[in-house]
């Protein structure tokens, strides 16, 4: 371990057994524009010597504990699956790209026909790719977020305090995305985007336990649902807002986590079993974009697949376009 | 450079140390202490910047020259309990960090090394209270930084 910085008992300890059980070095460093959440450049996903965990300059006590133990955490995951089955990521060719964006333009052509207000077509175009990336984005992360989070909280009893704060933050953030377009957003996309992120606070609400972090509790567009007969829930004032959808397939989304998620959480830490939590992730990311009717959206592919896909994104938005709208989009 | 110029010598310094340009701070924190060497406020920073660069030994002496000048400069004490516990000195460490928190209860960094020396000094359960007082400063920071960053 590389750090100039004051650490508690367990968080050392866990540093030690993750360099041990991954056989690597970890460095810590703080940095001043480092994401609240912190960044892991690792060596399975980038072309890096040794992984580095980056956290906040700010963050000088427990906060910095709990990134680092929530970095770690998915570090173990990611060294495990790279050392027992191979490290895999979503990824996304040409191919997967046309069928996403057609599929985004054709819902968001539905919505705009019952729509007063048109939205102007560069604007829908333009929409297609950065709603198709959202989902990308999310679904590369949000299913690791339950895992990573309900092994913390079994295994640092001396975080849980903080771990609730975090994820307190987290879940507002997350709900407040996407919101400022939510007219422009088709409606499905809306809805699912947040459904994923409703299912995953109620999953942790109920698996810290928490009440505090029942998305009924803790988003402010979520409160009115608390306290709400079944009766007045299902009254059409209710049923038709995004809000309310996204409860609804929120709810549907949980019980995908709970069938997948039956892990026993307090395992001792070994290479088995960090490789099992990865493929607890994979099933229950595949689950998600069943449901969501997504899967030839991405591919599994190793993160080199991913990082040089990232390069040609320019390009395979503009040949998804061209294949969608024809000779009517310009090639410029 | 008249001694009028250190409070903006030491502002710059300061500055070079959120971006992590501890080199660049120390040239200036020498130059602040050349022109001002009564400035318990130029060591107590000046030592935080070499415990960033791992100096701990150093750092500790500036932080008693800083409380030779002002033995309540809660900041010295903080950075001297922080460059004694980087040290493995945990019972002086946790010496230093407790007259910290007493002379100024809202460090927060202060009371989480208060915490790791009394975890490392068999006080588990004090070291819960040290660790939830500063869990609790910490937070009200990120809660700030949060506003100022959303209302940027």
């Amino acid at each position: 371990m590389k750090t100039n910085m004051p650490l508690t008992k367990p968080i050392r300890r866990f540093i030690s057994e993750t360099e041990r059980i991954l056989d690597t070095e970890i460095t810590l460093l703080r940095k001043p524009e480092a994401p609240p959440g912190g960044t892991l450049l690792d060596i399975y996903t980038y072309n890096v010597d040794k992984s580095i965990i980056l956290f906040p300059a700010n963050y000088i006590g427990l906060l910095k504990d709990f990134v680092i133990a929530k970095q770690c955490t998915h570090l173990l995951i990611k060294g495990a699956a790279a050392k027992k089955s191979g490290y895999r990521i979503l990824s996304y060719t040409p191919d997967s790209v046309y069928s996403g964006m057609r599929q985004v333009y054709l819902d968001a052509l539905k919505d705009e026909a019952k729509k007063e207000k048109k939205l102007p077509v560069k604007k829908l175009i333009g929409m297609l790719f950065i709603l198709y990336r959202q989902f990308h984005e999310d679904l590369n992360e949000l299913p690791w977020n339950p895992i990573v989070n309900a092994r913390i909280y079994h295994r640092m009893e001396q975080l849980r305090k903080t771990q609730l704060y975090i994820l307190l933050k987290d879940g507002k953030q997350d709900m407040d995305e996407m919101t400022d377009m939510m007219d422009i957003v088709p409606r499905r996309y809306f809805v699912l985007d947040k459904s994923m992120f409703y299912a995953r606070d109620l999953y942790l609400a109920k698996t810290l336990p928490s009440d505090k972090l029942m998305p009924v509790v803790n988003i402010p567009q979520m409160k009115k649902f608390d306290h709400l007969e079944v009766k007045e829930m299902l009254t059409t004032r209710w049923t038709h807002t995004a809000w309310y959808q996204s409860k609804v397939f929120g709810d549907a989304m949980l019980t995908i986590m709970e069938k997948h998620l039956s892990v026993d959480w307090n395992a001792d830490s070994t290479l088995e079993y960090y490789a099992c939590l990865y493929q607890v992730g994979v099933n229950l990311t595949n689950a998600l974009l069943a449901y969501m009717t997504m899967k030839d959206w991405f591919i599994w592919e190793n993160p080199q697949h991913l990082l040089a896909a990232q390069e040609q994104a320019a390009t395979y938005e503009k040949a998804a376009l061209k294949k969608i709208f024809g000779d009517l989009i310009e090639d410029s | 450079m008249p001694v009028s110029e250190v409070p903006r010598l030491l502002k710059r310094a300061e500055h070079y140390v959120r971006q992590t340009k501890f080199r660049e701070a120390l040239a200036l924190y020498d130059q602040a202490i050349r022109l001002e060497p009564g400035n318990a406020e130029g060591w107590s920073q000046r030592a935080a910047a070499k415990i960033e660069m791992e100096r701990f030994a150093e750092a500790i002496a500036d932080c008693n020259q800083a409380l030779a000048l002002n033995p309540n400069h809660a900041d010295a004490w903080s950075r001297k309990g922080l460059a004694l516990y980087h040290l493995g000195q945990y019972v002086p460490a946790l010496a230093a960090a407790t007259r910290a928190v007493t002379l100024n209860g809202n460090d927060a960094s202060a009371w989480y090394v208060r915490g790791i020396c009394l975890e490392e000094t068999g006080k588990s359960e004090e070291a819960e209270i040290a660790y939830a007082k500063s869990l609790e400063l910490e937070i009200l920071l990120d809660i700030r930084e949060e506003k100022n960053r959303v209302g940027k």
